[in-house]
This record gives C-alpha cells, sequence and structure tokens, in this order.
C-alpha cells in the first residue's frame, strides 16, 4: 500500500515511517500541508496520517482542500494525528472527513493496527470479499468459507459477525450490534446477542479466530494471529 | 478588609445635626408661647397697682394710704402665689406696703428679682397722687408662672419628640433602603463560583454604584483575558511538548522492534517507559492546571456514560495487556461539566486500578445516578446524583492512607511502580471544580479498592 505522512516534526515523522515501512507500505513523507496537497492531487495514495499542527497551512486546511478535490479524494482514508485534546478539533476533524483520530503521544502498535483497520475498510469497500485470517467472506453471494470450506452461518449471525468483522480489535457494544441487527423487524434483546455470538465462537474458535467478551459492554473480534 | 459600615457612617454623619435642628427647633418653639402668657399675668399685676394705687391720698405735702384691711386681704390672696405691694412717693419716700421689694432698674416696668428668699415677679406702676405721681411696686412669687411654663414646655416637647423619633426612622430605613442595590450588588458577585468571570451586570444598579460596577468588570475582563491566555499557552505547551514525545516514543518501539543485545534492549525499554511517563505527567500538569479555580473550563452537558463508551476501547486493550479483566457498568449519568477534566478524572482512575492491581484484577467501571429515598428511581429521567466510579480487588489503600493519597505527590509508602503521585490530587482538583465529591472505600467483599466520585444532585 503507498502512505502519505504528513508531518513536520522530523524524529516523529522518520519514525513513523520507518514503522510502516516495517509493515510492507511504500511512505512518502512531507512535512508542509501545500506539498501534501499537490502530491495527492497528482498521485494516488491509498491512506494519509495527516498532522494538524502544521506550519502555515494547517491539517484542517490540508484536510479540507483534499475532501475538496477531485472525487473528494476518493476512498482515500486520512487518519489525522493532534497533540490538542480539545473536543473541538476532534469533531472539527472528523467533520472535514478525517477517518480516524490519534492523539500524540501514541503507542506504535495502536497506530499500525488503525492503519490496517483503515486500509481493510477502504479496500473493502473496492471488493465484496472480507478476509479474516483463515475466514473468508462473500458479501455478495452471502457466503461464508473457514479454511476454503463451507461455513454454515444463520443470517442474525452473519449480521452480528458482519459488524465484528468491521471493527477488528476495536470493542463493540452489544447497543451497536443490535441497532445493526435491527433491520430484522422483532425486538431483539441483548440476551439474543450472546446467544448468536456463542454460536459464532463454537463456529469459528476452532480455526484460532477469538471473539472476547468486555463485561458489561460488547465483544471484541481479536487481530487473527 | 473589615471596613467601616457604610450605613453606620451615614448614620453617624446624619444624626446629631438633626437631633441639633430638633433641638433648636423645640427652643424656637417654646420661647414665643411663654411671652403673651408672662405678658398677660404681668398685666394682672399692674391692674392690682393701679387698684392700688388710687387708695392713696394727699393731704397737703403728706400721702397717706388708706386700705380697708378686707380689700387688702382679698388682694394678698392668690391660690398658688404670694403677692406684695410697695407704695412710693414722688420723691421716693415709703408710703405703705413691703420696704424693700425691688424696683425694676431705670425705665423698665418689670423685671424678675429676688424677694424674701423666693424668686419674684416685679411691676412697677406710675398711680396719679394729686399734681404728681407716685410709684406703685407689685410683686409675685412665679409658681403660677413656672407651672405655667412647664406645662408649654411640655405641649412644645411632645410634637417635637414625636418629630424627632418619626425622623430618625425615616433615616434609618431610609439609609437602609437606599444602601439595597448595594447589598445587591455583593449578593451578585458572593453568589458566583470562582471560575465565574462573566462582566456583573450594571442593569438596574444605580447611577451612583456605576463606576464601582464598571471598575470591577475592567478587573474581570483582565483576569479572564490573563486566564485565557494562560489556557492558550497551557494547550501550546502540550502541543510542543507532545509531539517530540511522540517522535521519541516512536524511535524506543522502533529500537525494541529490532533484534537487541540484552543489556541495550534494557535499557531501550528504561527510556521507552520513562516515554510514556513524561507523557502522562504532561497531561496531568494540564488537568492539573485546568481544574484550578479560576481557570475558565468549557461546561456543557456531558454523560459520564458516553464519555466512559467513548475512552473504554483504549482501556480494554491497556487491561488486555496486564491481563485484566476490565468490565462495565454504564447507565446514563447527565453531569453539567469539562469533557476533557472529567475524561481525565476517569482516565486517573482506571490508570490506578490497573497500575496497582496484580495481574489478573477484576475492575469495573461504573457510572449512573444514585437516588435518595424520596425519590423513586423510575419517577423520572431526570434527578438523581450523577456518579462515576471504579472498582477493583487489588490491595487496596489502607484507611489511614486515604486522606494522605489526595495530597499531591504523595505515595503510599511501598507501593511498586512509578507513577507521579498527582493522579488522585487531580481527581480531588476535578471533583472540587464541579462541586463533586471523593470518596474512596473498599470494594466489594472488603477487598481492593473503589474510588467514588459523587456529583452534586441534578
Amino acid at each position: 500500500m503507498r502512505l502519505l505522512i504528513v508531518e513536520d516534526d522530523a524524529p516523529l515523522a522518520s519514525g513513523l515511517q520507518r514503522i510502516l515501512e516495517a509493515e510492507g507500505h511504500a511512505v512518502d513523507v512531507t512535512a508542509r500541508g501545500e506539498e501534501a496537497v499537490l502530491a495527492a492531487s497528482q498521485e494516488k495514495f491509498d491512506l494519509v496520517i495527516l498532522d494538524i499542527g502544521l506550519p502555515q497551512m494547517d491539517g484542517f486546511e490540508v484536510l479540507r482542500r483534499l475532501r475538496a478535490g477531485p472525487g473528494g479524494g476518493g476512498p482515500m482514508p486520512v487518519l489525522v494525528l493532534t497533540a490538542r485534546d480539545a473536543v473541538d478539533d476532534r469533531v472539527r476533524g472528523l467533520d472535514l472527513g478525517a477517518d480516524d483520530y490519534m492523539v500524540k503521544p501514541f503507542a506504535m502498535p495502536e497506530l499500525t493496527a488503525r492503519v490496517r483497520a483503515l486500509l481493510r475498510r477502504s479496500q473493502a469497500h473496492g471488493g465484496p470479499r472480507i478476509a479474516h485470517g483463515p475466514l473468508q467472506l462473500d458479501t455478495v453471494a452471502r457466503r461464508a468459507f473457514l479454511r476454503n470450506e463451507p461455513l454454515e452461518l444463520a443470517a442474525r449471525e452473519w449480521a452480528v459477525l458482519e459488524v465484528l468483522l468491521a471493527r477488528v480489535e476495536k470493542i463493540v457494544s452489544k447497543e451497536a450490534i443490535i441497532q445493526a441487527v435491527a433491520g430484522w423487524g422483532d425486538e431483539l434483546s441483548p440476551n439474543a446477542i450472546e446467544v448468536y455470538v456463542s454460536r459464532l465462537r463454537s463456529k469459528l474458535e476452532p480455526a484460532g479466530i477469538k471473539i472476547r467478551t468486555v463485561r458489561g459492554f460488547g465483544y471484541m473480534l481479536e487481530e487473527y494471529k | 478588609m473589615a471596613g467601616r459600615s457604610l450605613r453606620a457612617h451615614l448614620l453617624r454623619m446624619l444624626l446629631p445635626p438633626i437631633a441639633a435642628a430638633l433641638a433648636l427647633g423645640a427652643l424656637v418653639s417654646y420661647f414665643p408661647t411663654t411671652e403673651p402668657a408672662t405678658h398677660a399675668y404681668d398685666q394682672a399685676l399692674v391692674d392690682i397697682g393701679l387698684a392700688l394705687g388710687s387708695h392713696v391720698r394727699v393731704m397737703q405735702t403728706e400721702y397717706r394710704f388708706e386700705l380697708p384691711a378686707a380689700v387688702e386681704q382679698v388682694l394678698r390672696t392668690d391660690r398658688f402665689d404670694s403677692i406684695y405691694y410697695r407704695v412710693m412717693s414722688p420723691a421716693g419716700m415709703e408710703i405703705a406696703g413691703d420696704p424693700g421689694l425691688p424696683a425694676p432698674p431705670g425705665d423698665a416696668v418689670a423685671h424678675d428679682a429676688q424677694y424674701n428668699g423666693a424668686k419674684v415677679r416685679v411691676v412697677s406702676v406710675q398711680s396719679p397722687c394729686g399734681r404728681s405721681t407716685c410709684t406703685v411696686l407689685v410683686g409675685e412669687t412665679m409658681v403660677k408662672r413656672e407651672r405655667l411654663a412647664r406645662e408649654l414646655l411640655l405641649q412644645s416637647i411632645f410634637p417635637e419628640l414625636f418629630i424627632a423619633i418619626a425622623t430618625l426612622l425615616i433615616v434609618w430605613f431610609g439609609v437602609k433602603r437606599g444602601l439595597r442595590p448595594l447589598a445587591r450588588l455583593s449578593d451578585e458577585i458572593k453568589s458566583r463560583s470562582a471560575g465565574d468571570l462573566r462582566p456583573i451586570d450594571a442593569a438596574g444598579a444605580p447611577e451612583e454604584t456605576q463606576p464601582l460596577v464598571s471598575a470591577l468588570n475592567g478587573l474581570l475582563t483582565e483576569v479572564s483575558a490573563a486566564s485565557r491566555n494562560q489556557q492558550r499557552f497551557l494547550a501550546d505547551a502540550a502541543h510542543q511538548l507532545r509531539t517530540p514525545l511522540a517522535g521519541l516514543r516512536a524511535h524506543a518501539e522502533l529500537a525494541l522492534a529490532q533484534p537487541l543485545p540484552e543489556a541495550s534492549r534494557a535499557q531501550v525499554e528504561q527510556v521507552h517507559q520513562a516515554t510514556i511517563r513524561t507523557a502522562r505527567l504532561a497531561n496531568q500538569l494540564l488537568a492539573l492546571a485546568r481544574a484550578e479555580p479560576g481557570a475558565r473550563s468549557t461546561t456543557s452537558l456531558v454523560d459520564l456514560k458516553s464519555l466512559a463508551e467513548g475512552e473504554a476501547d483504549a482501556w480494554v486493550h491497556q487491561a488486555l495487556a496486564r491481563d485484566a479483566d476490565l468490565g462495565f457498568e454504564l447507565a446514563h449519568a447527565p453531569v453539567d461539566g469539562d469533557a476533557f477534566l472529567l475524561r481525565e478524572a476517569l482516565a486517573n482512575l482506571v490508570h490506578n486500578a490497573l497500575e496497582y492491581s496484580p495481574r489478573g484484577a477484576r475492575i469495573t467501571v461504573r457510572t449512573g445516578r444514585r437516588y435518595d429515598g424520596s425519590a423513586a428511581p423510575d419517577s423520572a429521567r431526570k434527578g438523581g446524583s450523577a456518579f462515576l466510579e471504579v472498582e477493583d480487588d487489588g490491595p487496596g489503600i489502607p484507611a489511614a492512607e486515604r486522606a494522605r493519597v489526595l495530597e499531591r505527590f504523595y505515595r503510599v509508602p511501598g507501593t511498586p511502580g512509578t507513577g507521579s503521585g498527582l493522579g488522585l490530587a487531580i481527581v480531588r482538583e476535578i471533583a472540587a471544580s464541579h462541586g463533586a465529591t471523593l470518596a474512596i472505600n473498599e470494594g466489594m467483599g472488603a477487598r481492593g479498592c473503589r474510588v467514588a466520585i459523587t456529583f452534586p444532585h441534578g
């Protein structure tokens, strides 16, 4: 994948570059907002990591111009970095079209996890297939495969799994799962969700796919190792 | 500064002159009333003098005074006073009466004098005798006159006294009422919270207090500008610190991802941990400064439940790294507060629970509303006291240490780890700045630690 880092602090920029290159990405770095806007207009990037506190043209302006460009910057996800924690900054960034938001300083594993999640999400937009380790979902044909063997999933199990797959390594509340599955007409209780999750577990855990329970909150589909 | 009371001062300035004016008024109205009365009594004496004068007989050069005893009896009889008389020839020789009754000096017709050891009023009457005139003096003791004067004085003093008391009351209440706008102004300022730097509403304040109000507003504007500048400085300082720390952390983690000799790995790990602690400390100092009374914070309606939900993902990952079982019991808990500070308070409590509990600890984050016995929980969606609490089953905080752990930079002796000792101090400051109470107790089954922040009844 091709990534663009827009960060004016040289040590941080080089650190990010090396970590993401170690993940197998091609990484370009610029310290100036104007250059980032120009580069994005001429070349295709799969993801932009954008610092808000840039000299001259700040990150908000860069984000506005990226999204105002032809095709709104396409599906290109933007991960915003900021040293400020004001809630307004966060809201403003997301309003301008940022896909995720991290406050400095952050742990590198968290950054790489978020980059992976954003790339997976934007790639999923392009294709009907979702992969998670040995699990593959064909969202058009609505067919699932585990270790290349067909996997039988009830409609609601499928819906719950889709919600969890969209947010790997992120905790998802039971309410959020109920909302995502609520299109099915009748009322769903949190207990019903527990039943679907336990069925999913019995089907997926033998293949090393783990769904963790977060007590009193919801579930998290762990990254496949 | 305990200054002099403006009211007492005003009363001190007003009352003596008013009292003096009233006393003077009493005197001025007293004398004119006694004058005609005195005059009437004098006229009665003159009449007696004229009657006595008509009893003088002129025989050649000799003057004889013939007064029947019965008439003298009548003349001298008075219910209250003794009456004296003295008849003198034109040449000034005594003819009859009480010799020694003092004559008015010079041309005066009447005077007050002493006679027989008493105060007397004496009038002098010129009475025709032959071709010349004799002088008749009539004197009278002062009993009647003094009684009349007393009565007149009393009669004039009662209305004066009434006016005096009425004036006093009017001044007393008038001053109190007149100072009421000042009292209102001080009430408005007193009822403010320490962080409320809005200008005072000058509408309705009397013209005389406008300079005071505008001076106060000027000061408030300056203070709030200074406070805003401080906020901006803190935000900038945080930015300046966090970016290099992010770089430092990135490189430390990069180095740790590479094969390193054991000794170097331990050192890089130290650098990595120090970086994380420094970043946390910078965050805490920022939070502490922002929770300081007077720091202008941005208040909005914050639901502690959504606040906890927003941070839950990060906490769960931290808990997983420590093998801790982090759970939630979240109910709606709306609070008027500063979202950044409340998040920081909650983050500090969760961090403490993770940091000081052994591996495999069970930690629970709760939010919600508590209802006292009077209101049924389901009676309304509003009301109740919002709370947030974090409970763990770790070693807990000994009861004797619970007050001290709230002090800045204090750590319980023998505590493992490398905390700064700021966490709970920050939580306490944040709770105080929201008018909330902080309580440290044992957890379930008298084990571990439960820290709860309870907000004022909503």
